[in-house]
C-alpha cells in the first residue's frame, strides 16, 4: 500500500501540532487535513472526506476527543483510530481503546515515534482488512454451495425417475417427486423415514444386496413390476473417498411402455416366424410326398403337388417382399420418391395390369377416371402409389366369386385424389373391418381360406397412404361388397 | 367299418395331403377347417383318431379342441395327435415340445408340421392297434 494514496485527519487545537503533524507526514508522502476540534473534524469527514487514518487530542473545546472517536468509528469502521494526548493516562487509553482506537501517542512526540505508530497500525489494518475480504469471499462461496445444493434439489425434484437415497442404518434420507408417487408409502413419512416402511421386500432385497457386498462400486438392476406399472430399478452404492459404503442410490425407471413394445415386437416375431413356416411346411409336405413315392406315377397328381407348392412358394415371397417394405417403413429407411406424379395414369396402368387376373375370375374389372382431371397431379412415389392400387384392385379381384365387378373409380375429393375399389365380393363384417389393416390379420372362414394371401397387403397399403400424408377407409356389407377409399394429397 | 379318422387345420394343403396319405392306408378320413365343425361330427360318430392344428381361427383353438375331447367323458379315449407349425412358445402357456405338457392335455403325440407320411402313418397305426 503506496503512502500517496492514503489521506490522514489531525485533530488537534494546539495548531503547533497539527502543522508539525503536517510537515512530517507530508514529508513520508501521506496527503494531510488537518480540523481543530471534533466537530470541525465530523464536518470534514460528512463532506464526504474519506481517511485512512485519524489521529486525534483527547482535550479538544465543543467536541471532545473520546466522543469524537466514537462517531468517527460510526462513520468508518476501518478507520484506523490513533490517539494524540498529553494526558497520557492508562484510563483514557483504555477509554480511548474502547472508543475503537487502535494507539495511542503520547505528547510531545517526535516524528519517528509518529510514523512507527502510524505504519504499525496501518500494517495491523491492512492486515485486518485482509482477514475481513478473506472472510467476506468464504461467506459468498457459502452462499454459492447453498445455491448450488438448493439447485440440486431443484434438479432432483424435476427429474422424471424416481429416486431414493438411503443411509447405512437403511432410513430413506432423500426421495424426490417422482419417487412419492411411484412409491406411495414413500410420500407420506417426513425425510429421513426407514426403508422398511415402505412395505417393499423386493426393494428392501435389492438394498440389502449393495450393502452386503462391500467395498467397490457395483451396481443392482432389476425389473419390479408396481401397481399396474413395470420399473427398471437401478441401485448403486455411495461410496465415499475413503472407500466406505455410505449408502444406496435407487433410481426408478418407468418401462411399462418399452415392455408394451417389447411383447407386441416378440408377438410380431412369432407371428411373422409362423406365417412364414405355414408355407414352406405346406411346400416341404408336398414335395415329401413326391419324393417319398407316396404320389404314384400318375402326371396328373405330380402336377397338382407342383402347382400347390408353387402357389404356397409364390405367397412366401410375396410375404417376404412385404415385411421387407414394412421393415423399411418402420425403421425410416423406406426412401420415397417424390415427383409430380399423373394419379389417373397410374391408375389406369395398374387396373391394365390387372386385367388377367380379373378375366380369369369371369369378373367385370372397369376404370372411371372421368372424376379426376388429367392435368391434377399429387406430389407422391409413383411405385408406391401403384403397389397401393394394385394391392386394393387384387384384393377385390380375390375376395369376389366368379362372373362379379370390380369398379375403380378416380374423383378429386376437395384437396385430393381420391381413388376408390368397389368390388361385389364376399364382404367384411363390422368387427372385421377395423381389423383389416393389422398386420397378419386375414379372416377366416369357408371362402378366404382357398385364398392366399399373406395378412400384410392392406397393412403396407396403409402404411404407405400414411407415408403420403392421405388416408384410406374402408366401407363394407357382408355378402354385398366392399369399397376401399384411398386419398392421396394432390400438387 | 374303416377307422374314422378327423383332420382338422386351416390350411387346405395339409388337409389335402394329410388326407392322400391316410386315405392311401384305407382309413377313413374327415377333413375340418374349424373346430367347431369337427365337434358337431363327433355327435354324428364318434372317430378313433383326431389330428389336429393348433393355430386356426383363434390362437389357440386346436388347443381347446384337444382340450374338450380329453375331458368329456365320453371322448377321452380318442386318441389326439397334434400336428402345428406353431414356431415354439406362443401366446398360449403350452409348449407342445414339452412331453409333460403334451400329456398334462393328454395328448398322445405332436408332430411339426409338415410331419413325413411314414412317421404319421406309423403313430396313426401305433395309436390305433
Amino acid at each position: 500500500m503506496s503512502s500517496e494514496e492514503l489521506h490522514i485527519l489531525v485533530v488537534d487545537d494546539e495548531l503547533g501540532i497539527r502543522e508539525g503533524c503536517r510537515k512530517v507526514l507530508s514529508e513520508e508522502g501521506f496527503k494531510v487535513t488537518t480540523a481543530s476540534d471534533g466537530l470541525e473534524a465530523l464536518e470534514i469527514c460528512k463532506r464526504g472526506n474519506k481517511f485512512s487514518v485519524a489521529l486525534v487530542d483527547l482535550m479538544m473545546p465543543r467536541l471532545g476527543g473520546l466522543e469524537l472517536l466514537g462517531r468517527l468509528r460510526a462513520l468508518d469502521p476501518d478507520l484506523l483510530l490513533i490517539i494524540i494526548t498529553a494526558h497520557a493516562t492508562i484510563d483514557t487509553a483504555v477509554e480511548g481503546t474502547k472508543q475503537g482506537a487502535y494507539s495511542y501517542i503520547p505528547k510531545p512526540f517526535t516524528p519517528d515515534e509518529l510514523m512507527l505508530t502510524i505504519r504499525n497500525g496501518l500494517e495491523r489494518q491492512s492486515l485486518a482488512l485482509e482477514a475481513k475480504r478473506l472472510r467476506e469471499e468464504r461467506e459468498r462461496r457459502l452462499l454459492e454451495v447453498a445455491t448450488e445444493r438448493s439447485r440440486c434439489g431443484t434438479i432432483l425434484k424435476c427429474i422424471t425417475d424416481g429416486l431414493l437415497v438411503i443411509n447405512r442404518e437403511k432410513l430413506v434420507v432423500l426421495r424426490n417427486n417422482a419417487a412419492a408417487q411411484i412409491l406411495p408409502k414413500a410420500s407420506k413419512p417426513e425425510i429421513p423415514f426407514p426403508l422398511a416402511s415402505l412395505e417393499d421386500p423386493k426393494i428392501e432385497k435389492l438394498i440389502d444386496e449393495i450393502f452386503k457386498d462391500e467395498p467397490g462400486p457395483r451396481i443392482v438392476s432389476q425389473e419390479l413390476a408396481m401397481g399396474k406399472n413395470t420399473f427398471m430399478v437401478n441401485i448403486s452404492p455411495v461410496i465415499e473417498p475413503n472407500g466406505e459404503t455410505s449408502g444406496a442410490v435407487a433410481v426408478f425407471r418407468d418401462i411399462t411402455e418399452l415392455k408394451k413394445l417389447e411383447t407386441a415386437k416378440s408377438m410380431f416375431v412369432s407371428m411373422v416366424a409362423h406365417e412364414l413356416k405355414s408355407p414352406l411346411a405346406a411346400t416341404e409336405g408336398w414335395l415329401n410326398l413326391l419324393l417319398s413315392g407316396v404320389i404314384k406315377d400318375d402326371p396328373k397328381e405330380a402336377r397338382h403337388v407342383i402347382e400347390r407348392s408353387y402357389i404356397r412358394v409364390k405367397t412366401l415371397r410375396g410375404l417376404v417382399a412385404e415385411l421387407l417394405n414394412i421393415t423399411a417403413i418402420e425403421t425410416g429407411n423406406f426412401q420415397l420418391h417424390r415427383a409430380n406424379v399423373d394419379v389417373a395414369a397410374i391408375a389406369r396402368r395398374t387396373v391394365e395390369a390387372a386385367g388377367e387376373k380379373a378375366q380369369g375370375k369371369a369378373i367385370e374389372l372397369a376404370l372411371n377416371d372421368r372424376g379426376l382431371e388429367e392435368t391434377k397431379t399429387a406430389l407422391a412415389d409413383e411405385e408406391a402409389l401403384a403397389l397401393i392400387f394394385s394391392n386394393l384392385i387384387d384384393n377385390a379381384i380375390k375376395y369376389t366369386p366368379q362372373g362379379g365387378t370390380v369398379m375403380v373409380q378416380l374423383a378429386q375429393n376437395g384437396m385430393y385424389a381420391s381413388f376408390s375399389v368397389k368390388d361385389t365380393g364376399i364382404g367384411i363384417k363390422a368387427e372385421e373391418l377395423e381389423k383389416v389393416f393389422d398386420e397378419f390379420y386375414r379372416i377366416k372362414n369357408e371362402v378366404t381360406l382357398d385364398i392366399p394371401g399373406t395378412g400384410l397387403g392392406l397393412s403396407l397399403v396403409k402404411r404407405l397412404v400414411q407415408l403420403h400424408q392421405g388416408q384410406i377407409e374402408a366401407q363394407s356389407t357382408p355378402g354385398t361388397g366392399s369399397v376401399f377409399t384411398v386419398r392421396i394429397p394432390l400438387s | 367299418m374303416k377307422s374314422l379318422i378327423l383332420l382338422v387345420d386351416d390350411d387346405r394343403d395339409f388337409l389335402e395331403m394329410n388326407r392322400g396319405i391316410l386315405e392311401a392306408q384305407g382309413f377313413q378320413v374327415s377333413c375340418f377347417t374349424d373346430t367347431d365343425g369337427t365337434w358337431e361330427s363327433m355327435g354324428i360318430r364318434k372317430p378313433d383318431l383326431v389330428i389336429t392344428d393348433l393355430m386356426m381361427k383363434s390362437l389357440n383353438s386346436g388347443f381347446s379342441l384337444a382340450r374338450k375331447i380329453k375331458s368329456d367323458a365320453k371322448y377321452q379315449d380318442v386318441p389326439v395327435i397334434i400336428v402345428t407349425a406353431v414356431a415354439s412358445k406362443r401366446g398360449f402357456d403350452f409348449n407342445p415340445k414339452n412331453r409333460e405338457e403334451l400329456e398334462a392335455i393328454g395328448c398322445e403325440a405332436y408332430f411339426d408340421k409338415p410331419v413325413s407320411p411314414q412317421l404319421l402313418v406309423a403313430k396313426v397305426k401305433e395309436l390305433l392297434s
